[in-house]
């Protein structure tokens, strides 16, 4: 019993884990709260549900698709809207993504309604039994996408040409410029990347849960609580972080009921930024 | 330090630089206001008293985010103590309205001292965040706490014993008269010590200290006035609807519209909050007020284009005689 | 009598010391200068004294009462003031706004209301010379007057020590010529004691009665400027061990 709380606990913890990799790699390196990473997030799941429902594509193979627009709208909001403010004020592009979230709520709430949907593949549902344990198949791929995910994010960020520059930008933007780096580029693609790792996600869950257009928000608060859990912009801090809340979150959901949890993620939250603002696993990006 | 003292800390300010005109210019204005309710109809003495409350909510968040340069985007969760404190004193207890208010505004600014004290010294995002966790926390309580909030069924007040019309009107004053005080209370603060105290601290915080401001003291005591006076707002605000919950009275989008306000006009100054209220209250009621979508994506469009174009606010503008060609060069250099 | 003295004085960052055992004092009315190469621990010596960092090990005492532990504010209204390295204006507000929150919040800003404090920064910012952008917007004015203003706010502040970390810095030799004359003013008109963070020497030498040396936050001289400039491990310490040992051996 104990164990299948545990499991699924995992389970949500790796989809929160990947949200919140997502968030704190724009806060990390640019100093930047993408407010509508929530709904990239819903917007992803937006593609897959449409690509299920009026094109027959099955979900997992529409995770490209939905990567590759989320980079594109990333790439192009970073490129026009947020460069332009980065330098004056740290909450202004707070603001700003703040608005822009307002803007794609609504594209998507005139194109798809309010209405819940979910994607419902003919294998949902299925599951197979290791003992007392029952493990869906869904869950269990999603987990290892999850996965996948994150280590291709590693790699890119430590192998690539790209990836070392966007390191070094976080680190020291006056330092990288000399070097001959071109932030404006660096600071697009980093967007770009963490709004494509938001449509993966939100690919995957279209397929656990139902959704809305205004379902961004929801996310945006655990991506932040995972941040100032496991530190900000490091992605083993945004692991561990998104593993223990979602673990804390079924263990509490069992015991307490729905009611108060968010309330408590709320406490945590705020109790760990004020007692251990490096979060558990430390600071910035290095 | 003694009461004395404290007043004199607050009211003592620089020379007034305001010019005879300036000054009866406000008066003509002020009495218009006061002696509209008689030339207009009842709808638009409620679209000015909720102009008039969104002005009271940015002035106060100009306050801590405007002079401090603390962005409290929770600030919001006063309104709501405030209105949920009126509406059970009056409900449970039976006090007057105006009891429930003030108890209810001092309940806000004795809440902003207690958790002012932990989350004011978070600097720049993580207090931005604080805040709305703050806010997501006492919203959920007051959903959660049903046998003492009354839940997400909402509490319905007691139904004021007058004339209807009489008393959107009364509403109408109550309100202006808060506008009045917040307009005064930012004066009196813009040209005494804690407002140059909070605008060192805004601009680097390190520096005043080592000029000899006691910043934790100074941002408690703006947090706390800006708290009481949204808290007051709010109890006035339960008083008027007759009927609140929490989605309506912690509602983050209240809090977000006033911070585009605030920078709309021009943070950090007296009027500018104010006019900024005016401005997009004004446009969102009358042209957009009919389509809930569209009203979001023209809001949206809104405060994407204050921050890229006037992040200092329209004063700013007026004031520096800024041409478009300088408005672009600007932007250009300060992109990356 | 020292007015401000350091015993034994250390601070840590994880395992690197900054400062190491530094016992230094401060004796009223005179200049000690502090040199040192880069990285030596000279500005975190003057955090720690204005209570920006907490020390690890030791003991500070200002006028013989022990300030290490007191919040920044407090110290500097005891009469401690400082400049910064890298000017830190307020950019939102002038010249006399800038030098207003030195007399409004140092010592003695208590007893005055807003109109005194701007009268006696008046006064500060007639001192250095500044009158003519009293109103002036901070970010229009160049480093040098940035310096002064920077001077002006700290002697607001009603001091009786004034520490000034490379004020200067970034300065042309007409500048300096008149900052240092700045500093003597401050020095024997107005009674002040001064701490002089410097790399600039003929500064230095110019100007301060002793010289107090830190290398790898350690102190490994302290004399007056004549002997110190030709102390074999100050010498080492900013020119490297192979100049010291050719310089002894032609010496």
């Amino acid at each position: 019993m104990i164990l299948q709380v545990l499991l699924n606990g995992i389970f949500l913890g790796a989809i929160y884990a990947n949200i919140a990799v997502g968030f704190s790699l724009a806060w990390g390196v640019m100093d930047v709260i993408n407010v509508t990473h929530g709904t990239m997030i819903v917007i992803g799941s937006f593609i897959t549900f449409f690509l299920f429902k009026y094109v027959g594509i099955d979900p997992f193979l529409s995770i490209p698709v939905s990567m590759f627009v989320l980079f594109l709208i990333g790439y192009c909001t970073q490129k026009y809207l947020l460069n332009l403010v980065v330098k004056v004020g740290i909450f202004l592009s707070l603001i700003l993504t703040f608005g822009l979230d307002l803007v794609f709520i609504n594209v998507v709430l005139m194109i798809f309604t309010g209405d819940y949907r979910s994607v419902t593949p003919s294998y949902s549902g299925t599951n197979f039994q290791l003992g007392q344990i029952t493990i869906p198949y869904i869950r269990l791929a999603t987990l290892g996408i999850c996965v996948l995910l994150t280590i291709l994010l590693q790699l890119f960020l430590t192998k690539t040409r790209t990836g070392n520059a966007i390191r070094a930008t976080s680190q020291n933007r006056q330092a990288a410029e000399i070097v001959g780096v071109n932030v404006a580029k660096v600071y697009s693609i980093t967007l770009a990347v963490s709004a494509a790792l938001a449509g993966a996600c939100g690919s995957l869950i279209s397929m656990v849960q139902s959704f809305t257009p205004f379902e961004g928000g929801f996310f945006i608060m655990k991506a932040f609580i995972i941040c100032v859990l496991g530190g900000l912009g490091n992605v083993l801090g945004a692991i561990i972080g998104g593993l223990i809340l979602g673990i804390v979150e079924t263990m509490g959901a069992r015991v307490l009921g729905t009611g108060f949890q968010e309330a408590i993620s709320a406490i945590i939250m705020i109790l760990v930024l004020i007692f251990m603002p490096k979060g558990i696993v430390g600071s910035k990006y290095k | 330090m003694t009461i004395e003292k404290w007043l004199l800390f607050l009211f003592d300010g620089a020379p007034v630089e305001l010019k005879k005109n300036q000054i009866i210019i406000g008066i003509i204005i002020g009495l218009g206001f006061m002696a509209l309710p008689l030339f207009i109809e009842g709808y638009w003495i409620r679209v000015l008293s909720s102009i008039f409350m969104y002005a009271i909510i940015t002035g106060a968040l100009n306050i801590i985010a405007g002079f401090a340069g603390y962005a409290a985007f929770g600030n919001i969760v006063f309104f709501g103590i405030g209105a949920y404190t009126t509406a059970m004193l009056m409900l449970r207890v039976g006090f007057p309205w105006w009891t429930g208010v003030f108890v209810g505004a001092i309940l806000a600014a004795l809440f902003a001292v207690l958790v002012g004290l932990p989350i004011l010294r978070l600097r720049g995002h993580y207090f931005a965040i604080a805040t709305l966790g703050i806010n997501r926390a006492v919203e959920q309580i007051a959903l959660d706490w049903g046998s003492f909030t009354g839940g997400g069924k909402g509490i319905t007040l007691p139904l004021p014993k007058m004339e209807i019309q009489s008393f959107y009107a009364m509403i109408y004053f109550i309100m202006f008269g808060l506008l009045l005080l917040t307009i005064l209370t930012n004066f009196l603060i813009a040209r005494g010590r804690l407002g140059y105290a909070l605008r060192a601290i805004r601009d680097n915080e390190d520096a005043a200290e080592a000029s000899g401001i006691f910043a934790p003291t100074c941002k408690v005591i703006a947090w706390a006035i800006s708290a009481f006076i949204t808290g007051l707002t709010g109890g006035v605000f339960a008083y008027w609807f007759s009927f609140i919950e929490p989605a309506m009275v912690f509602d983050i989008m209240i809090a977000v519209k006033a911070f585009v306000m605030m920078m709309l006009g021009g943070a950090g100054t007296v009027l500018g909050p104010i006019i900024g209220a005016f401005l997009l209250e004004l446009i969102s009621e009358t042209v957009w007020g009919q389509f809930l979508t569209i009203h979001m994506l023209i809001l949206g469009i809104i405060v994407v284009g204050v921050v890229i174009f006037i992040p200092r606010g329209v004063l700013d503008l007026f004031r520096k005689k800024i041409s478009l060609s300088a408005l672009i060069r600007n932007i250009k250099n300060q992109s990356i | 009598m020292a007015v401000l003295e350091g015993k034994s004085v250390s601070k840590l960052f994880g395992a690197l010391a900054a400062v190491d055992q530094v016992d230094f004092h401060l004796q009223q009315g005179e200049i000690l200068g502090l040199i040192g190469p880069n990285g030596a621990g000279k500005t975190t010596l003057v955090n720690l004294v204005t209570g920006i960092y907490p020390i690890t090990h030791g003991e500070i005492l200002f006028e013989t009462r022990k300030i290490d532990g007191l919040k920044p504010a407090v110290i500097a209204r005891m009469g401690v003031a400082r400049t910064f390295q890298i000017v830190k204006p307020f950019p939102g507000m002038t010249v006399r706004e800038n030098v207003v929150i030195g007399s409004l919040f140092g010592k003695g800003g208590k007893e005055r209301n807003t109109k005194m404090a701007f009268q006696e920064a008046d006064r500060w910012i007639e001192f250095v010379h500044l009158q003519d952008y009293r109103n002036a917007s901070v970010d229009q004015i160049n480093i040098s007057f940035r310096k002064r203003m920077d001077l002006a706010k700290a002697l607001a502040m009603g001091p009786s020590i004034l520490m000034l970390d490379e004020v200067m810095a970034g300065l042309n030799t007409k500048d300096i010529e008149e900052m240092m004359t700045l500093v003597t003013r401050i020095n024997q008109e107005l009674k002040i004691t001064l701490l002089v963070i410097e790399h600039v020497m003929k500064a230095v030498m110019g100007l301060c009665h002793r010289v107090m040396v830190l290398h790898h936050g350690r102190k490994i001289a302290d004399g007056t400027p004549q002997t110190i400039v030709r102390d074999d491990k100050v010498i080492e310490a900013y020119l490297g061990e192979r100049y010291a040992k050719t310089r002894r051996g032609s010496g």
